[in-house]
C-alpha cells in the first residue's frame, strides 16, 4: 500500500508537464480534447502525455474484456439462476380476449403473449430481427379496433418497403388467426440495418 | 442457446427493447453477452472473485426490472455497468457497517513477476497485473471512473469519501498505470 493514501492530493506536489497539471490534461483528455488548448496542443511532451493517458484508459477496459473472454464457462451458473428468477416474474400485461362460439367458454391470451406472437412473427420473416411491439386501443374489448406499432431491424441491401408490406400483412395475419384481435393498422419502423452474418453488433 | 440464433447477431438496441417487451431470450442474449465483463469488473472492484457471480446476477435481475426505464437502448451496456457499480458498491457498504474496515483488507494480491508479463508479450496482461497491483482503494476509483464513467462526485458518494481524497488516489493510480505501462509505447 502507498503511504498517506487517504492523504487528498497537494497541488504543490502536483507534477506537472510543460506547465500544465496533470490532473488538468486528464480533464482536457475527458472533455474530448475540445474546446482545443494550443498550450496543450502546441507541447510535444503534453501530446505524448495524452497519448499514455489514453492508452491506459483503453487498455483498463479492454483487460477486463480480455479476462472476461478467457474464462467463459463461469457464467452459466448465474445466468441460469437470473432466468429462472426472471421467469417467475414475467408480467402478462392486460387480457385480450378470444372469441368462441360457445358463449360460456372464456377465452383470454395475455397482452405479453401477443407481443410474443409478433416478434415470432417478425423473426420469421427472413432478412428481419423484430425490435419493439407496442399496441394502442381497448384490447380488453372484443373487437375494438387496435393499432399495431412495431420496430425491426432490416437486413442490409433488402428492399425496405417491400420488406415493411409483408412484415404488415404477416403481423395482420398472425394476430387476426390467433388472437381475434381486430388490428386498424400496422406501424412499421425500420430503425436499425444489419449486415448478414456478422460479428459486429 | 442455438448456435444459429439470429439473435445472437442482433444489435443491443434491439435487445434491449424486445427483452423491455418481455422477451426473457433477448435479454439472456444481453446476458450472455455483457455478463462476462460485468463479472469481471465486480470482482475486480471488490477485489474478490467470491461475490462477483451474485454481485452481477443481482443486478441482472434489478435491471430486468428497470428496463422501463432504460431511456436509450443503444446504451444499455453502460447502464448496465452502472447497475453492477452501484450493488458491488452496495456490498462494500454492508461490509463496512459489519465488519472492522481494517479486518477486511484483502489479501496482497498474487503479483506476476515482470518476466511473466515479458514472457507474455501481452499488452492487456501486464495491464491486467497493473490493475491488479494497486491498492484496492485506488482500483475502485480508478475502475469506476475509466470503466464505468463515474464522475468524481459520484464516486466520492458511492465510497464515502471526500471528493479531493478521490482525486488524489485517481491520481495516484493514473501516476502509476502510466509508469508501469511505459515499457508497452
Amino acid at each position: 500500500m502507498s503511504i498517506d493514501d487517504d492523504a487528498p492530493l497537494d497541488p504543490t506536489d502536483e507534477p506537472t508537464i510543460d506547465g500544465q497539471t496533470v490532473e488538468r490534461l486528464s480533464d482536457y483528455l475527458d472533455s474530448g480534447r475540445t474546446p482545443r488548448d494550443p498550450d496543450i496542443e502546441g507541447s510535444a511532451a503534453c501530446r505524448l502525455y495524452l497519448r499514455s493517458l489514453e492508452q491506459v484508459h483503453d487498455l483498463s477496459r479492454a483487460s477486463l474484456e480480455e479476462a472476461a473472454r478467457r474464462e467463459p464457462d463461469r457464467d452459466g451458473a448465474w445466468i441460469d439462476g437470473l432466468l429462472a428468477s426472471i421467469k417467475r416474474e414475467v408480467v402478462g400485461g392486460r387480457d385480450i380476449p378470444i372469441h368462441h362460439p360457445d358463449a360460456s367458454v372464456r377465452l383470454s391470451v395475455t397482452e405479453a403473449a401477443a407481443r410474443g406472437l409478433v416478434r415470432r412473427t417478425g423473426d420469421a420473416q427472413a432478412g428481419v430481427v423484430l425490435g419493439s411491439t407496442t399496441f394502442d386501443g381497448d384490447l380488453a374489448t372484443a373487437g375494438a379496433p387496435v393499432a399495431v406499432r412495431v420496430t425491426a431491424a432490416a437486413r442490409y441491401g433488402l428492399d425496405l418497403e417491400a420488406l415493411a408490406d409483408e412484415l404488415r400483412a404477416r403481423i395482420v395475419d398472425t394476430l387476426t388467426r390467433h388472437t381475434g384481435l381486430t388490428i386498424s393498422h400496422v406501424d412499421v419502423h425500420i430503425d436499425d440495418v444489419f449486415v448478414a452474418r456478422e460479428d459486429d453488433r | 442457446m442455438l448456435e444459429d440464433d439470429p439473435l445472437l447477431e442482433a444489435a443491443d438496441a434491439t435487445l434491449a427493447v424486445r427483452a423491455r417487451d418481455g422477451d426473457v431470450h433477448s435479454y439472456e442474449v444481453l446476458a450472455r453477452r455483457h455478463g462476462p465483463l460485468m463479472r469481471v469488473y465486480a470482482a475486480r472492484l471488490l477485489g474478490s472473485d467470491a461475490e462477483s457471480d451474485d454481485v452481477v446476477q443481482d443486478a441482472f435481475l434489478t435491471a430486468w426490472r428497470r428496463l422501463v426505464d432504460l431511456d436509450e437502448p443503444a446504451r444499455v451496456r453502460n447502464w448496465l455497468m452502472r447497475i453492477v457499480s452501484n450493488k458491488a458498491i452496495d456490498r462494500l457498504r454492508v461490509r463496512r457497517d459489519h465488519d472492522d474496515v481494517d479486518s477486511w483488507d484483502p489479501p496482497a494480491p498474487q503479483h506476476d513477476g515482470p518476466e511473466r508479463v515479458v514472457e507474455a508479450r501481452l499488452q492487456l496482461d501486464a495491464m491486467w497485473a497493473a490493475l491488479d497491483k494497486l491498492p484496492l482503494d485506488q482500483r475502485r476509483c480508478w475502475l469506476l471512473r475509466e470503466t464505468a464513467d463515474y464522475s468524481y462526485a459520484e464516486i466520492a458518494e458511492a465510497l464515502d469519501l471526500p471528493v479531493s481524497t478521490v482525486r488524489g488516489k485517481i491520481a495516484r493510480a493514473r501516476a502509476f498505470l502510466i509508469t508501469e505501462m511505459e515499457a508497452w509505447r
